[in-house]
């Protein structure tokens, strides 16, 4: 019966990647618009969690503006997909540069182009991160870790399908800490975002209210010493993006491990808060950051 | 420091660094350090304590082919000596 289920996902999932190959990128940006104007009306939970977590970030109190930037975000998420399946067509090593720009200090884009140094990259779930790290690998590896799907032949497909230039994603239960580090001792960026609920984290504010957040990428930076900056890249038109970092997070050391972990992700957190404030929009506020 | 200082501070950095509570008075240089409770995660912490207890930087690469605390404690004796 599982089977049967994701041969039947699958099928779904490969005529819906027909459907958007064969469409121009406007074409198929309208039609995910509108599928998920479609979605935001009929999927009630997902839509309060969404509303009611733009609610609680205080971004919003006015009932209107809080509905039309959770409905934005779920626009802006379905052509985040749209965006990322067919940025092959757009993103090359010889045309990146004309669908990116960069915002990003001289420090930390020399950082970036020397190729010996490892850089530690945090981003959150904003803007469109699939790009940015498509868009970066242009510029130095980039190593990403991700949760494999739960349909195997759906996984297959869109690992086979996804354009990565120099980008890899590990699977999660395969990023273990020596592959981690040599990774970072190789020269690569290591990217990874910092709002994710963690099992067993560490209460960090967003927005003013404690969720549980991972201290891996905090951990890595303090024992080996590799930068690390926060960075996002948001949309700015049909297939045209802004990439924008920070300076190299500097956190003064105390020595003690909970204090130095939390200082940096205190300055994570505020960081991705800033950047969303400028972006509402752009946010995946349908996940649930709080829990 | 003698290798019985060693030894007994990295234990007593254990007992603070492992998530796990553990008989920490049967743990001897034969212990494999994945039974004390650390995982890819927590070992992190791990490295990170061992470096703030003992006032050393080293390049956590090296600790990847450690398995026991005797192989740890031999990894420290020696970059304590240089």
């Amino acid at each position: 019966m599982k089977k049967l289920r994701h041969l039947v996902e699958y099928a779904a999932v490969r005529t819906f990647l027909m459907l958007v190959d064969a469409l121009s990128l406007r074409a198929a940006e309208l039609l995910a618009s509108g599928i998920a104007d479609i979605w935001f009306s009929a999927a009630s939970r997902r839509r309060g969690i969404t509303c009611d977590n733009v609610r609680r970030s205080g971004i919003a109190t006015d009932e209107m503006k809080v509905r039309r930037i959770a409905k934005a975000s779920f626009r802006h998420f379905a052509c985040l997909i749209i965006d990322s399946l067919k940025s092959d067509r757009y993103l090359t090593p010889e045309t990146w540069q004309e669908h990116i720009s960069l915002d990003v200090p001289p420090e930390t884009l020399a950082l970036l182009k020397q190729p010996d140094q490892g850089l530690i990259l945090i981003s959150g779930h904003l803007g469109n991160w699939e790009i940015a790290a498509q868009a970066l690998s242009f510029i130095k590896p980039v190593v990403g870790i991700t949760r494999d799907m739960n349909n195997p032949y759906t996984n297959a497909l869109m690992k086979k399908r996804k354009p990565r230039n120099a980008f890899t994603l590990t699977p999660k239960h395969s990023a273990n800490m020596g592959r981690l580090l040599k990774t970072l001792r190789s020269g690569n960026i290591l990217a990874l975002l910092t709002d994710q609920h963690a099992q067993h984290g560490m209460m960090v504010d967003f927005f003013g209210i404690s969720a549980s957040t991972h201290t891996s990428h905090a951990m890595l930076h303090l024992i080996t010493k590799t930068p690390m900056c926060f960075g996002y890249c948001v949309k700015t038109g049909p297939m045209q993006f802004m990439l924008k970092a920070s300076l190299p997070i500097t956190v003064p050391r105390t020595g003690k491990r909970d204090e130095d972990v939390r200082g940096i992700l205190e300055q994570l957190s505020r960081e991705l808060e800033t950047a969303i404030r400028a972006y509402p929009e752009q946010y995946l506020w349908a996940h649930r950051r709080w829990r | 420091m003698t290798r019985q200082d060693i030894v007994n501070q990295l234990r007593e950095t254990m007992r603070t660094s492992s998530p796990d509570p553990i008989d920490w008075d049967i743990v001897t240089e034969e212990t494999t350090i994945g039974t004390l409770g650390f995982d890819s995660l927590s070992i992190l912490d791990l490295i990170y304590d061992v470096q703030q207890a003992f006032g050393i930087d080293f390049e956590a690469e090296e600790l990847v082919n450690i398995n026991t605390v005797g192989e740890l404690a031999d990894f420290l004796e020696e970059t304590l000596k240089a």
